[in-house]
């Protein structure tokens, strides 16, 4: 047994580390999920103004900052009373701007965390094996997906064509959430009881000009088609079958073309996409297209037992045909990107927010009940240094990240269980294709198609909502007084890039606030184990994992164990937002926020 | 003193600002090359100096990031004029370290560091603390003290980042302290319950104290240039690197003379200068025209904007391409760039003469209190008494200290 440790985890935001143990055959037989960092966030803001939330909560995640800001907003909306009537324009305002910044996020992590691995030596290496095509699909990887600081042998690779290109995109799009919201990261636009900007036309228009401007990116970098061809024959597509089968036509073409030509680059139409469907998967490249080689990423990162894992979504981006107002609970029908719960089978139940809880078990924090509901938290952190220790394994506290759970059972949380819960076709026909075929359908693979996906999936619903929802100049805001948050509370449920999102907010008699909580998508992927000591997703997902790149294709390196790489970063882990928060003086042990 | 352009006005602007060692602007020079030129050409102006940078020798950068949530980071990755990649070329700076753009990450086999520093950070960052010296140290986030001043609310690679930071601290040339959590522990040291056991410090100053900088209590004496912000503004940080790598700001002989109170760059954070000055809603302001609802076009002062107190450029640099501010934006601005930011500027939508914040100067209060007053007797008065800065009147306005507003003593 060698033990492989990970620490730090770069190339996420925060800080993380992961320990393994490995067998003599490189497969991942336990693991640790560690969230390093102690924040304490939601304390500072405990016996304020509740107002200011909606801008210092976002605080807590510089990459990802609107959705808590809409999320801490969307609880003051119902903390002040005002859920109902939150116009139209102001919830489309908070449609856009997540938009945006889901595009931003995902592209961030997809071309400038995650694709670096792409460019990891082991893939020259065995790509090597397949001669001229692995030597020019080598090329392209490592010119595209290079990162910034990058060496091999004394030698600097320049940053990756696509890695550039991406951070300019990222860029334009800030910029475009910045016309109406300030400045980005930290943006100003979220307030209780909608918006503080109303949109010019010009401000549409110049918008809808920064989305079409980076989906000529999408279109010459990521696609290689026109993201309107791809929305048409994929999320539009009548059938999940009919999406995966676009993509596995095109695929084919390419790889017609190509074959011979050993031209992979952006110009011959290997978009990024498709040079990672197409060779990233063992089913899809090498049983079903017939290529020789790949580099197995549907191997990885798989769940084994369905008992032990869900998917969540809480629903996020407000269906704007349902007029002024929303539904705090986030009923299926009511969001775009709909809430639901899917057991490890993808038997689909609704959303019932009354079924989360959080353990402490296995994190730094002293609790004698087990499993709380959020807005009935506790948590006493450790406070003995010699006590602060990761290495004493899976039995043991790991973590300063708790544990949630849906009726008890770990979820993934973000693109993957947003797209199958919502049904979306491509995802959707890519799940049941791996299925069909023996695999593990939820994997590293359909985790970094989904994320793609739903860029997509957002530009086409984001043009509706600016060109067909919006109305320049109408009415963002509904008026509040602080008199109207007196001995209240309120839930916001909402959706970050990486997954599920809750703050809960309760106040006093003076107003001000007597308990902060936010729930967040990386405690939920993340996580170390539960009560029942449940592995979290991503320790299940790493468990039976082999340790080198390709399924261990060269053999077993455990100095370059891309296996552990590819599955935690696979869930863009986001440690800012894990580290919980905690109440030192024990002073309100039993603050419950009552919800509705 | 501060004073390093001259003031007269007219003809060849551009060509005087070439010349000039803009760190040492004073504030109605810059004001004005920023008015004149418009933001991204004030940039270009430096091109020339820019250019010189290639025949230096390569900086090396070592960037850090504590107790933060990435997002300066992500502002860097949003400047556009020159954006990141272009400012490491044009600058010839060699980045070294930084935890969110490099391929490596800390591998161990059996508890023993594993493989090459191509791939491990590890490796890397053990090479850097033994045997770099004299590199930029970029510092993003707060240094954890807690519990008991361990340090191990924040761990990298099985050791407290504090040790690793002290290490690193003591072989910089100089440490640029980038953002609130960096330059005052920012959101992190915010008033709670619990503070006093985190214990998060930040480089030279926590919140508003200078002397509980985690330098001072970790016995490193170092140059420091703050630039604050929750994030940071990319032009800040990208321009004060490039003044240091230049020359125009000689380390640490200048920086009494470039730098405030709180250790920032007067030009971007000019002690007789706030974003009120310049605010697009100004002309609402004058005429006595306030928001008491979000929403509209109005001066946002009764909402609690802190503009009035807030000592940035913003106003005139604006954000992301230079394109938008909050206040423009419609919100108050909430002066993320205070160094007892939040605590000194919450709460947020109170005017700042009602809320009794804790360390609010009371002579500054009592200053913004008469403008208030005033107002009723018209824009006139009100902008003699808001206008009155010790520059334009050539002597210290009886309503500011140099404590508050962060200029010399």
């Amino acid at each position: 047994m060698v033990q492989v440790t990970v620490d730090p985890l770069t190339r996420i935001e925060g800080h993380y580390r992961v320990n393994t143990e490995v067998n003599g055959e490189g497969v991942i037989t336990d693991a640790q999920s560690n969230g390093l960092q102690l924040r304490g966030f939601e304390r500072l803001l405990q016996h304020q103004d509740p107002r200011d939330a909606a801008l210092l909560a976002q605080r807590i995640c510089g990459v990802c900052p609107i959705c808590h800001s809409i999320s801490a907003a969307n609880a003051l909306d119902q903390l002040f009373g005002v859920a109902g009537q939150v116009p139209k324009n102001a919830l489309v305002m908070r449609n856009i701007e997540q938009g945006l910044n889901y595009i931003a996020s995902h592209a961030a992590h997809i071309y400038v965390l995650w694709g670096p691995d792409l460019a990891n030596p082991a893939y020259r290496d065995i790509l090597a094996k397949y001669g001229d095509v692995g030597n020019a699909v080598w090329k392209e990887l490592s010119g595209r997906f290079a990162p910034l600081i990058y060496q091999l042998n004394g030698t600097s690779y320049p940053a990756g064509s696509s890695y550039v290109g991406a951070i300019a995109e990222f860029r334009r799009l800030h910029e475009a959430i910045a016309l109406i919201a300030g400045k980005m990261p930290h943006q100003v636009l979220q307030h209780v009881g909608g918006v503080v900007y109303s949109p010019t036309v010009a401000d549409i228009g110049q918008i809808v000009g920064y989305v079409s401007k980076t989906m000529e990116f999408v279109e010459a970098f990521t696609l290689g088609v026109s993201p309107d061809t791809w929305v048409a024959n994929t999320y539009k597509a009548s059938s999940p079958q009919k999406a995966a089968n676009f993509v596995l036509n095109h695929l084919k073409e390419l790889l017609n073309k190509s074959l011979t030509s050993k031209d992979f680059s952006h110009s011959a139409g290997w978009g990024d996409v498709p040079l990672f469907a197409a060779f990233g998967s063992e089913l899809i490249g090498e049983k079903l297209l017939g290529l020789p080689i790949s580099m197995k990423m549907d191997l990885a990162g798989a769940y084994k037992d369905p008992n032990k894992i869900g998917f969540l979504s809480y629903g996020v981006f407000f269906k704007p045909e349902k007029g002024d107002g929303y539904d705090p609970t986030s009923p299926a029908d009511s969001r775009v990107i709909p809430s639901g719960y899917m057991n490890g089978n993808f038997k689909l139940e609704k959303f019932d927010y009354k079924k989360i809880s959080e353990s402490t078990h296995h994190a730094f924090y002293i609790d004698n009940v087990e499993d709380r509901p959020p807005w009935n938290g506790i948590t006493v952190p450790e406070e003995d240094p010699g006590k602060i220790d990761y290495t004493k394994g899976s039995a043991s506290r790991y973590s300063w990240s708790k544990a949630p759970n849906y009726n008890g059972i770990p979820c993934e949380v973000g693109p993957l269980a947003r797209m199958i819960i919502m049904g979306e076709p491509l995802v959707t026909g890519l799940v049941k294709t791996f299925q069909d075929n023996g695999y593990y359908p939820v994997n590293n693979y359909t985790r970094m198609v989904a994320r793609m996906q739903e860029i997509l999936v957002l530009y086409s619903e984001l043009m509706k909502w600016l060109t067909q929802d919006l109305e320049a100049g109408g009415k963002v805001a509904v008026h509040t007084e602080l008199s109207m948050a007196k001995s209240s509370a309120g839930m916001g449920l909402w959706e970050a890039p990486r997954g599920a999102l809750g703050h809960w907010i309760a106040t006093g008699p003076d107003s001000m606030v007597t308990l902060y909580q936010a729930v967040v998508p990386s405690t939920w992927n993340l996580a170390p184990r539960n009560s029942q000591d449940i592995p979290s997703p991503v320790e299940q997902a790493l468990i039976g994992t082999k340790i080198s790149a390709a399924g261990n294709a060269l053999g077993v390196d455990y100095s370059n164990p891309l296996g552990i790489l590819h599955t935690a970063r696979s869930y863009d882990p986001c440690l800012a937002c894990a580290v919980h928060t905690i109440d030192k003086t024990g002073k309100h042990p039993d603050y419950t926020i009552k919800i509705l | 003193m501060q004073n390093g352009g001259s003031g007269t006005d007219n003809e060849g602007l551009l060509e005087k600002f070439k010349n000039l060692d803009f760190m040492k602007m004073d504030r109605r020079t810059f004001i004005k090359a920023v008015g004149a030129l418009g933001a991204s050409l004030f940039l270009q102006t430096y091109k020339s100096d820019i250019a010189k940078a290639l025949q230096l020798s390569e900086t090396k950068v070592v960037w850090f990031h504590g107790v933060m949530d990435s997002g300066c980071t992500i502002s860097m990755l949003d400047g556009g004029s020159p954006d990141i990649v272009e400012f490491l070329q044009v600058y010839n700076l060699k980045l070294l370290y930084h935890e969110v753009l490099m391929m490596q990450q800390g591998i161990f086999v059996d508890g023993k560091p594993a493989n090459t520093n191509d791939l491990n950070s590890e490796i890397l960052l053990d090479e850097i603390l033994e045997k770099e010296k004299g590199y930029v140290l970029v510092s993003e986030g707060a240094v954890a003290n807690g519990p008991q001043g361990s340090g191990k609310y924040l761990m990298l690679g099985g050791r407290p980042y504090k040790e690793i930071y002290a290490k690193a601290a003591k072989n910089a040339l100089a440490i640029v302290a980038i953002g609130n959590c960096a330059t005052n522990s920012g959101v992190n040291a915010a008033k709670s319950d619990i503070v006093e056991l985190m214990d998060p410090r930040g480089i030279a100053f926590t919140m508003e104290d200078s002397s509980k900088g985690i330098l001072d209590l970790l016995g490193v004496e170092k140059p420091v240039i703050n630039l604050t912000g929750c994030p940071t503004h990319p032009d800040w940080v990208f321009l004060t690197i490039g003044a240091v790598v230049l020359g125009k700001i000689k380390v640490p002989d200048d920086l009494p003379y470039v730098l405030d109170h709180w250790k920032r760059p007067k030009v971007f954070f000019p002690p007789d200068h706030v974003i009120h000055d310049n605010c697009s809603r100004r002309g609402y302001y004058d005429r006595g025209e306030f928001e008491l609802t979000v929403g509209g076009p109005k001066c946002l002062w009764k909402l609690g904007c802190k503009g009035p107190y807030t000592h940035a450029d913003c106003a005139t640099r604006h954000w992301n391409g230079h394109l938008n501010y909050c206040p423009q934006a419609g919100s108050p601005c909430i002066g993320c760039v205070q160094s007892g930011f939040p605590d000194s500027t919450r709460p947020f939508f109170v005017e700042i003469e009602k809320t009794g914040i804790v360390g609010t100067n009371i002579n500054t209060i009592a200053g913004v209190a008469i403008g208030g007053a005033l107002l009723a007797a018209g824009a006139h008065a009100v902008r003699r008494t808001v206008m009155k800065r010790p520059e334009d009147e050539g002597e210290v306005a009886e309503e500011t200290t140099s404590e508050e507003t962060g200029g010399e003593k």
